[in-house]
Formats: structure tokens, C-alpha cells, sequence
């Protein structure tokens, strides 16, 4: 009985989904070692050793999240969202008094990012959150209370400071507003907002990133260096990249070292690169092809909290996707988040297959009631 | 219908096709920005991916040398050496790396930590102050596998030492620097000029001849400017891969190798040239002894084969030194150099443009014996001052003007011959312009007398091979109206005809007029270049155009000038280079179309025994006592007013100062050293520059016995 169970549930898993995913894990590792090959210290640093070693790890805790039943998550939000919170405070002060800057956090193995796992621990307790609360939503006082729910675990974050994951977090929140039924009267406002707040912002913003947005809107075309430089590589090693690609392994671009942080923030340049417009097109069509199965699992979850998670998931994915391609293709500033799956980065790429593992917990449980 | 999200999924699908929607318009905007980056402009930014990785070394080509005509070096390169940095090749361990800028700082002098590199204080090799450390530093971050200089042309010795300690101090290195050396300095600067860098202005005519800015170096004057192109060769290209910090990976295309530039080979005989400076330099300094003042400041003594065109010393004095110019222009010398009176930096002897004096009767002699305007046994008074009207144009009553003679006492009558010798003004003014019936027709005439200046070499650039070459000046009525605004007056001619007023001359080309008369009216081109060698040393043949291009093979027009061969400009007594002119000057000179003549030969014979005979009796006369070399002169005293003439408020009549020429060659009978010398302010032609003359002369000829002697046994 057990056992039939077992074969019932795991009969939905998405293996489309999955082999997508893994794909798009396989293709990053192969693009860093192409990225990192002729560099001896980041050789020395076993970077694709470290990524494989993570996407290993990251596939193992996929199917162990997706083993677990994710209504299980929503039974234990509350003590979930105080202790993240309290965590992430904690960590925020101590990280600044110790580090100057708490982005990361050494657990004496690995460093782990813990504004990465934060997000997959927003997705959940809003969900929960938007769920419960899903007869309020027109009101537009429970929208503020939901906001300030949010920022309780946004603005440590904002404080590391780390501005791009912050910016993530507003958006995931805001997608599970939206899906929740937010109000269109209320989105017109915050669209209003949203055009607002960046030059109220601005001024508050950190010196470099002040920079960044100043050297997008108006550029230098005589700037030597720093962002700009990067950008400007970026953009020749797509468009020397032409139809086919250099090759792989092949590109003057990537191999001579003029793309900058080729393996992380610009692995999309330097695939282009490679592979040019027609292999980019298909890692496109598989990225695209990973957000919609993400999609499609909101569509069949069998309850709203499943729904929003795995919405959640997709919008988390879609996001940093979107801003990762868009600074590459120099139609944003440059900002620090990385292509999910593809990039080299331990953290990110865990938090994308953890996210994938409850997505994929949604679809298993989506006929629960299944005879 | 009651909402029911813990239980039911409540989410709408339009709100997750919205989301859909959202997420299609943004990928199909990438994949239009990819379409047009990739497909569209894939070219453009490939060639710019290109740019970033390829890259273009220039191989210095080795300088060629320049000797004198015996062989001895006059400009040579030798090697300077400056300690670099490769910090690409420094070891990893700051602790070993500072070891060996502790240990590289004890051995140069150069302290391991001074003044931080900024925008305030930047680095410049060579120049600026600063640690080993902050050089190091910033060829990390810069230029980390190019040498970066930490300090420039260190001792030969020490230079050793580092190379031997390059195993044990990876990243230092030294490297060697090619510098222009001048054995000869400045005995011969005035000829050999000096190196500079490449010059903003001309930046673009250097680099399309494959040269680098701030590193190669140009003539910036004397022959090293003349014959850049043949001295410099052409440098070697290679094309690279370099990666983001330069490293070099590969050739992309085969190398060019560098072509060493050709040597050259002077006519000039470097003891005579040493002499020549000594001589003039000790009569100069007796001299200001003697008035105890500088009166005497600076002169030119030039010496040539006049069968041959061979220059065999060229001096300029007061001159510079070259190897001072040889690492960097150091400002305050050029500027010192530049605001030099006497203009130090000029080649006079082919520079300066000078009243000629009596050395210019020379000319009136040939036209006047040549036109039969005298016959030489004519005799013709020569009281101490000639006075005539003097008339602008045909019919002008005129006024009467005095034209006196430099012997207060006059000559009373002479021939031709002793009125060379003693350089009759008197005799000359009659012959120039006329006067009455003594000298009918108005003598000479400025035009007939201008056409044999040009056939003497006056009034064009001898084309001798320098930059700072001038034409001087051989006037005629129309130069006079269009410069002056004013019409030739008759005292114009008589002016003229003993080589003052309007005439001007550069000292190559009195010395050029003599040298033509010593070889019986045959002009030489006069040349300093011998021979082209290539960089083994072997004679290469070289013709130059009529434009005055170099070039490896003859082509039409064009005359062989390596290896050296005597060329005739023209000989005045076959080639029909005198130009006939119409009666009148009223609209300037009328050459008569087709009509040109030749000089007879007897008129050279008689103008050398006129010169002869001033040294045997005329005005060289004292200053040639007891010479036995059989030489052959004329003086001149060449009245000047210039800008520091004028100051010293001497440019009034009776009172204007002169230059002092002494022009001879020798022997007689078979003339094979012409001399001249000209001493700015000289005072009086005979006394200043007639030793000048007579000691190079007697010189050569010291020289010439040395070198013909039999070997001592």
C-alpha cells in the first residue's frame, strides 16, 4: 500500500522539468571550465569542481524537498519567518561589527550565502501568508501589512548591503500580490510608484551603485576601465560571437581574458561568445522551457499555497534571469545577480534547485485526492 | 462561492498568462538584441574582439654610421643600459620580492619605497622619482608582462651584475638602449647634426614610414636630418596575440625582420676638419686678445677638392655639442643654444647669406675680361675715389655720388692682373658700370653681370646635401623694384661690382666661384658624401633624382652619387651657360632668347695670375711671405649692417663694420685644395681670415705628405 503510494505520487514527478533543469546545470559547468581554463589561479580554485560538487549536492537536496510534502512548510511558517528573521538580523549586525559586510556566511565547510536561502524562505512564508489572507487582498491596508511582512526579512538584507537580492525579494513579493488577486486599481498605483521610487532612492544609494546607474544612463565612450570596460567587452564578445559562435574553448575574447567575471556575472556573454545566436537561442528556449514547467505546476497545484510557491519559484527564476541577460545585453545597469543554473556561485545555484525541488513537490501532490 | 485557497488552487490563470506575456516581450526584446548584436553587426564587433587581441610590435632597425673619408667614426651607436621590472615575472612571495628590491635598491641607488605614483605625480620613465616598490606596482597593474624602466643608463659594470643575478631575481632585467654617439662632438656638429624625437608636427610622415613615436629617433639637423631615410633603414613588424595583460601568445602573421639602415662615408678628412677649427678658433682668440674684447665672435672655414667637388672640412663656428643631445634635448642647453647671437645652431658656412665683398670681384673679372668690356693689358686710372651721377632710369639728370676705394691713396693706374691683386675698388667700379670713355657702354652692366654670378655658383643653393642650404642673392632691376619698390640706379651696378649692396652669398659659394676659376671654369658639384655602405660595410651604388630622392636604381635624370664620382655642374669654357641680354635695363633685365655663350679659356688664366699675384705682391701679399705652396687669393672686406651692427649704432657711412674673406687655392699650376674663410666682423679680409687660409691650406699639404710618405721602416 505503501509502497503503490510511493509509485502514485512520484508517477507526476516533471521529468521534463528535471532534465531541463539538468541541462542547463551541465552546460553551466562546461561554459566555466571554458571560462576559467586559462586562468591558473582560478584553475587553482577548482572552480567546476566546485561547481559540480554543488550541483550534485543541489540535485540530491532537490529530490529530498521534493520528497517532502510541501503543505509541510505552511504548517511551520510562523517559526519559520521569526527565526529567519531573527537569524538574518542577528547575522546582519554581527556580520557588519565583524566583516564590514555580511554577505556571506562561513559555516566552516562551505561559505553559504544566507541572503540566497532567504529568498527560498520569503517564497514559502508568503505563500502561507497570501494564502490565509487571500479574502483581504482587495484591501489596500492588508496590502501594506503584507509589504511590511516582507520587509521585516528584506531590509537585513538591504542592509549587508545587498541591493540586487533586496530588489528580488520586492519582486517575488510583489509577483505573489499580483497572483493573489491584487487589484488593478492598486497595480496602476504601484506601477506609479514604481517610477517614483528609484529617483527618491537614488541619493541613497551606495557610491559604486550610484556609478553603475550614471555610467548606463549616460555613458563615457572614453572610459578605459571599471564598469563601463566590462560592458563594452561584454558586448564584443556577443556580437563577435555572430551566428555560430567562436567555438568552444575558442573565443579570443574569453580565453585572452578580456570579458570580465566570464564564469559568473557574464557567463551569458561568454556563451555567446562560444556558441553564438543559435546556441544561446536554444539555452534560451530551455530556460524559458524550465519557466513555464514551473508555470504549469501553479497551474495544476492542487491548493493556492502550492500554486504560489511554485509561482514563486518561476518568478524568482524568471527575474534574475531577465536582469542577468538584459546587463549583458547592456539594456540595464550592470547589477551583481547571476544567470540562475548557468553561473558559477554555490548558493545561488543550490537556492535554484531547492526551488525547483518545492516546485516540483507541487506537481508530485497536485491529485492528492487521486484514487 | 465562498474563496477556499487553503483547499482549492483560487489562482486565476490570466494572472499567470499576464505573467507569461510579460515574460515573452522581454525574451523576444533579447532575442532581437542578440539578432542584431550577433547577425547584424557580428562583423564590426569582431573586429573590435580583434583589435583587443592583436597586436603590433615594432622592431627597431639599427641606425646606420657615418665616417669620414679615412674611415675614422663620426657618429656611431653604443649601447646605454636601463633596469626594468617584468612584474609578471616577479616571484608570488612579496616577502622574496622585497628581498630583491632590498637587494636591487643597494645596487642602483634607487630606494625601494619613495613618493607614491599618481595622476599628481605620474610615472615617466627615465624622469620621474620613485621607489622600486611604487614602479613595480604600478607595472603590475598596467603593463605587467612589458619591462617597465626603473632607472636609466646605469654604469656598463653594474649592468653585469644584474644580469648575472637574473636567475636569482626573476622580474629585473636590464635592457639595452641604443644612443647616438658623437666621437668627433662638436668638431663636426655643425655638419653631422644630432638626433630628437620624432616631432609632433611630422608625427604622421614618420609613422607611415614605420616609425615609433617616443622611442625612434629623428635627424633634427645636419646630415643626420639630410639622410634620415638611408641612416634609419626600416623597422621589422611583427603582428600578435596578446591576452587581457599583454602577454604575447603568437605570431598571427610571419615576421617582418628590421632592414638596418646604411652607413654613410664623408668626404670630409676629420684631421683636416680638426685643424681647420683650431686654426680658426686661435685667430679668433689672438685676435680678442689682442683688442682685449670679443670682437671677434664667430666664422666658417670650408676646404674642398676643386677638381673633384669634395669637401674636405666644413667648420662653423661657434658650434654646439652633439652628445649633449644624445639621450634627451636638455632644454635649457637648446634654449641657451637658441638665443645664441651667433646662432650656434645654424651651419653658416651653407646657412648664412653675408655681404661678399671683394671676393665677388672674382666675377666681375670673368664677365668683364669675357664681355671685352677691358682687355686685361688695359690700364685704368684708379684714384682714391670715383665720382659719378647717378641715374635710376635713362634719361635722369641724376646726382652725383662718390664711390671711394678702401686705399685712401688710391692706385693711380693699373692693369687688369694688379688690379686684382690689390683689389682696386676703383678699377672694379669702371669695369662694373662704366665710366666715360675710359670704360664705354657702361661697362658690365648688373645683368651680364648677374648671369655670371649664377654661372659661378651664386643666387642657387649648391645642393651640397645639407637641410639649412641658402641661395643668397645675385640682384637684377626687377628683384630691386618688386623687394625695394624702387628702380636700379647705376650706383646699384657699381655697388655690385665689387660684391656689396643688394648681393648676398653663403661662404660654399665663394669658395664655389674660386674653385671654378682654379679649374679653369669648371663648376663641381660640391658633395660631402663619399659612398652608401650597407650594414656589412660594402659600397652600395646609389643615384639621387632631380628631385633630390635617394634611390637604389638609376632612373632618368638621375645622377650616381655612391660610389663618389666627380660631377660638372657645367664647364664654363664649352657648356653655353651665359645668357645674353638686350641693350636695356629700363624693364629689367631682357635675356635675348637661345643666346647663351661660353667663357673663353685664356680669361681663367689671367684671373688666376691675377690672383697669384696677390699673393706675391697684392693684398695677401704679407700674410703669404715665405709661403712655398704656390697659392692663388683674394681677400674681401664686406661692409655689413645688421640688427647687432645697428645697435652698436655703426651703421652710418665710413663707419659701417665689415666681414673679413679670404678666399685661395693651391698649387697654381694644378690646383687641388681651395680654401675659404670669413670671420663675422672680421675687420679686414687680408689680416683676420689670410692666416686662416694660408695655415689650412699649409695643412693639407702636411697631411697630404704624411699620408704619401713611405711607411717608416
Amino acid at each position: 500500500m505503501k509502497a503503490q503510494n510511493f509509485i502514485s505520487t512520484w508517477r507526476h514527478f516533471d521529468f521534463w522539468l528535471l532534465g531541463a533543469v539538468v541541462l542547463l546545470v551541465i552546460f553551466g559547468i562546461t561554459m566555466i571550465r571554458s571560462a576559467v581554463a586559462e586562468n591558473i589561479e582560478l584553475v587553482e580554485l577548482n572552480l567546476v569542481q566546485r561547481q559540480a560538487i554543488f550541483a550534485i549536492g543541489g540535485l540530491v537536496l532537490m529530490f529530498i524537498v521534493s520528497a517532502i510534502d510541501y503543505r509541510l512548510w505552511a504548517s511551520i511558517s510562523r517559526p519559520l519567518y521569526i527565526i529567519t528573521v531573527v537569524l538574518l538580523g542577528a547575522l546582519t549586525i554581527a556580520g557588519a561589527a565583524l566583516f564590514g559586510s555580511a554577505r556571506w556566511f562561513d559555516t566552516g565547510v562551505i561559505l553559504i550565502q544566507p541572503s540566497e536561502i532567504a529568498k527560498i524562505v520569503l517564497i514559502l512564508v508568503l505563500a502561507d501568508f497570501f494564502t490565509r489572507n487571500m479574502s483581504k487582498i482587495h484591501n489596500l491596508s492588508f496590502v501594506a501589512l503584507s509589504f511590511g511582512f516582507a520587509m521585516l526579512i528584506v531590509v537585513p538584507i538591504l542592509l549587508q548591503p545587498n541591493l540586487s537580492t533586496s530588489i528580488v525579494m520586492m519582486v517575488l513579493w510583489f509577483a505573489l500580490l499580483w497572483a493573489s488577486g491584487l487589484r488593478i486599481r492598486h497595480l496602476l498605483m504601484f506601477i506609479g510608484a514604481g517610477i517614483l521610487a528609484p529617483i527618491v532612492a537614488f541619493p541613497f544609494l551606495v557610491d559604486y551603485q550610484q556609478r553603475r546607474i550614471l555610467n548606463f544612463l549616460f555613458p563615457d565612450p572614453n572610459a578605459r576601465h571599471g564598469d563601463i570596460y566590462n560592458i563594452q567587452q561584454a558586448l564584443i564578445s556577443i556580437g563577435s560571437g555572430g551566428l555560430l559562435g567562436q567555438g568552444y574553448g575558442q573565443g579570443t575574447q574569453v580565453q585572452l581574458r578580456f570579458l570580465k567575471v566570464r564564469w559568473s556575472d557574464f557567463i551569458f556573454s561568454a556563451m555567446s561568445h562560444e556558441f553564438g545566436f543559435i546556441g544561446v537561442l536554444l539555452v534560451l528556449l530551455v530556460l524559458l522551457f524550465v519557466i513555464l514547467r514551473c508555470l504549469r505546476a501553479a497551474r495544476l497545484a492542487s491548493d493556492t499555497f502550492g500554486a504560489l510557491i511554485a509561482y514563486g519559484v518561476a518568478t524568482m527564476i524568471t527575474f534574475q534571469a531577465m536582469v542577468n541577460i538584459g546587463v549583458n545585453l547592456n539594456l540595464m545597469p550592470a547589477t551583481g545577480l547571476t544567470l540562475p543554473f548557468v553561473s558559477y556561485g554555490g548558493s545561488s545555484l543550490l537556492s535554484s534547485l531547492i526551488g525547483i525541488g518545492l516546485v516540483e513537490s507541487v506537481v508530485l501532490r497536485h491529485r492528492a485526492l487521486d484514487f | 462561492m465562498t474563496v477556499q485557497p487553503t483547499i482549492r488552487n483560487e489562482i486565476s490563470t490570466p494572472r499567470i498568462l499576464a505573467f507569461i506575456g510579460v515574460v515573452a516581450v522581454v525574451f523576444a526584446v533579447f532575442i532581437l538584441r542578440l539578432f542584431v548584436l550577433q547577425v547584424l553587426q557580428g562583423n564590426e564587433w569582431l573586429a573590435k574582439a580583434a583589435e583587443n587581441s592583436t597586436q603590433e610590435i615594432n622592431i627597431a632597425a639599427q641606425r646606420g654610421l657615418i665616417y669620414d673619408r679615412n674611415g675614422v667614426i663620426l657618429a656611431r651607436n653604443v649601447a646605454s643600459y636601463n633596469v626594468v621590472v617584468k612584474a609578471a615575472d616577479l616571484p608570488d612571495d612579496p616577502g622574496a620580492t622585497q628581498e630583491i628590491f632590498r637587494q636591487l635598491s643597494a645596487l642602483i641607488g634607487v630606494p625601494v619605497n619613495r613618493n607614491e605614483i599618481s595622476p599628481e605625480n605620474p610615472y615617466v620613465p627615465c624622469v620621474s622619482d620613485h621607489g622600486i616598490a611604487q614602479i613595480a606596482e604600478y607595472a603590475e597593474t598596467s603593463t605587467p608582462y612589458q619591462p617597465v624602466r626603473i632607472v636609466c643608463d646605469i654604469d656598463e659594470r653594474v649592468a653585469k651584475v644584474i644580469r648575472e643575478k637574473k636567475l636569482d631575481w626573476p622580474g629585473i632585467d636590464v635592457e639595452i638602449q641604443p644612443i647616438r654617439e658623437y666621437p668627433t662632438g662638436s668638431v663636426t656638429a655643425s655638419m653631422i647634426g644630432f638626433l630628437g624625437p620624432v616631432p609632433a608636427a611630422l608625427e604622421d610622415y614618420y609613422v607611415e614610414r614605420g616609425l615609433v613615436p617616443n622611442r625612434d629617433k629623428v635627424g633634427y639637423a645636419g646630415l643626420e636630418l639630410q639622410y634620415q631615410d638611408l641612416l634609419a633603414g626600416r623597422n621589422g613588424l611583427r603582428v600578435v596575440q596578446v591576452d587581457v595583460a599583454g602577454q604575447e601568445l603568437r605570431n598571427i602573421a610571419p615576421p617582418i625582420p628590421p632592414r638596418p639602415g646604411n652607413s654613410i662615408r664623408l668626404t670630409i678628412d676629420t684631421r683636416l676638419q680638426q685643424a681647420a677649427l683650431e686654426i680658426l678658433v686661435d685667430e679668433i682668440n689672438d685676435w680678442n686678445a689682442y683688442f682685449n674684447e670679443m670682437r671677434y665672435s664667430s666664422g666658417v672655414v670650408i676646404a674642398m677638392n676643386p677638381k673633384t667637388g669634395e669637401i674636405l672640412a666644413m667648420v662653423s663656428y661657434p658650434t654646439y655639442e652633439n652628445n649633449r643631445m644624445a639621450r634627451f634635448i636638455p632644454a635649457y642647453y637648446y634654449n641657451q643654444l637658441v638665443n645664441d647671437p651667433t646662432n650656434p645652431l645654424l651651419n653658416h658656412a651653407v646657412g648664412d647669406v653675408l655681404p661678399a665683398g671683394s671676393v665677388f670681384k672674382l666675377v666681375t673679372s670673368v664677365g668683364a675680361l669675357n664681355e671685352g668690356v677691358v682687355t686685361p693689358d688695359q690700364v685704368i686710372s684708379t684714384p682714391p675715389k670715383l665720382e659719378v651721377t647717378e641715374r635710376y632710369y635713362a634719361n635722369d639728370p641724376g646726382q652725383a655720388r662718390e664711390f671711394v676705394d678702401w686705399n685712401k691713396a688710391g692706385f693711380g693706374h693699373q692693369d687688369f692682373v694688379h688690379g686684382l691683386a690689390n683689389s682696386s675698388n676703383v678699377y672694379f667700379y669702371k669695369l662694373g658700370g662704366g665710366y666715360k670713355d675710359e670704360v664705354p657702354n657702361g661697362g658690365l652692366g648688373i645683368c651680364r653681370l648677374g648671369t655670371y654670378a649664377r654661372a659661378l655658383g651664386y643666387g642657387q643653393a649648391p645642393g651640397i646635401g645639407l637641410p639649412d642650404e641658402e641661395d643668397g642673392l645675385v640682384p637684377d632691376p626687377t628683384w630691386k623694384r618688386i623687394n625695394q619698390a624702387e628702380s636700379w640706379s647705376s650706383g646699384d651696378t657699381y655697388i655690385a661690382s665689387v660684391g656689396q649692396g643688394y648681393v648676398l652669398a653663403t661662404p660654399i659659394q665663394v669658395l664655389l666661384s674660386a674653385a671654378t676659376i682654379a679649374n679653369d671654369g669648371k663648376l663641381m658639384q660640391p658633395t660631402l658624401l663619399r659612398e652608401v655602405l650597407d650594414n656589412e660595410g660594402n659600397v652600395i651604388p646609389i643615384w639621387r633624382t632631380p628631385e633630390g630622392d635617394l634611390v637604389e636604381q638609376p632612373t632618368p635624370g638621375s645622377v650616381q652619387v655612391s660610389p663618389f664620382q666627380p660631377i660638372a655642374k657645367w664647364d664654363l669654357t664649352t657648356d653655353p651657360v651665359i645668357q645674353e641680354y638686350g641693350e636695356t635695363t629700363i624693364r629689367g633685365c631682357e635675356p635675348i632668347p637661345g643666346k647663351m655663350k661660353t667663357v673663353a679659356p685664356w680669361v681663367f688664366q689671367k684671373i688666376k695670375e691675377g690672383m697669384r699675384l696677390a699673393v706675391t705682391e697684392g693684398t695677401l701679399a704679407k700674410i703669404f711671405a715665405g709661403e712655398t705652396i704656390s697659392a692663388a687669393g683674394k681677400t674681401g672686406t664686406a661692409e655689413y649692417c645688421d640688427k647687432y651692427a645697428n645697435a652698436l649704432n655703426r651703421c652710418i657711412p665710413g663707419n659701417w663694420p665689415s666681414h673679413a674673406w679670404t678666399v685661395a687655392f693651391a698649387p697654381l699650376e694644378n690646383p687641388e685644395i681651395a680654401v675659404v674663410a670669413y670671420v663675422y666682423n672680421g675687420t679686414e679680409g687680408s689680416t683676420v681670415a689670410g692666416p686662416i687660409v694660408r695655415r689650412v691650406l699649409e695643412t693639407y699639404f702636411e697631411l697630404k705628405n704624411i699620408d704619401t710618405a713611405p711607411p717608416v721602416q
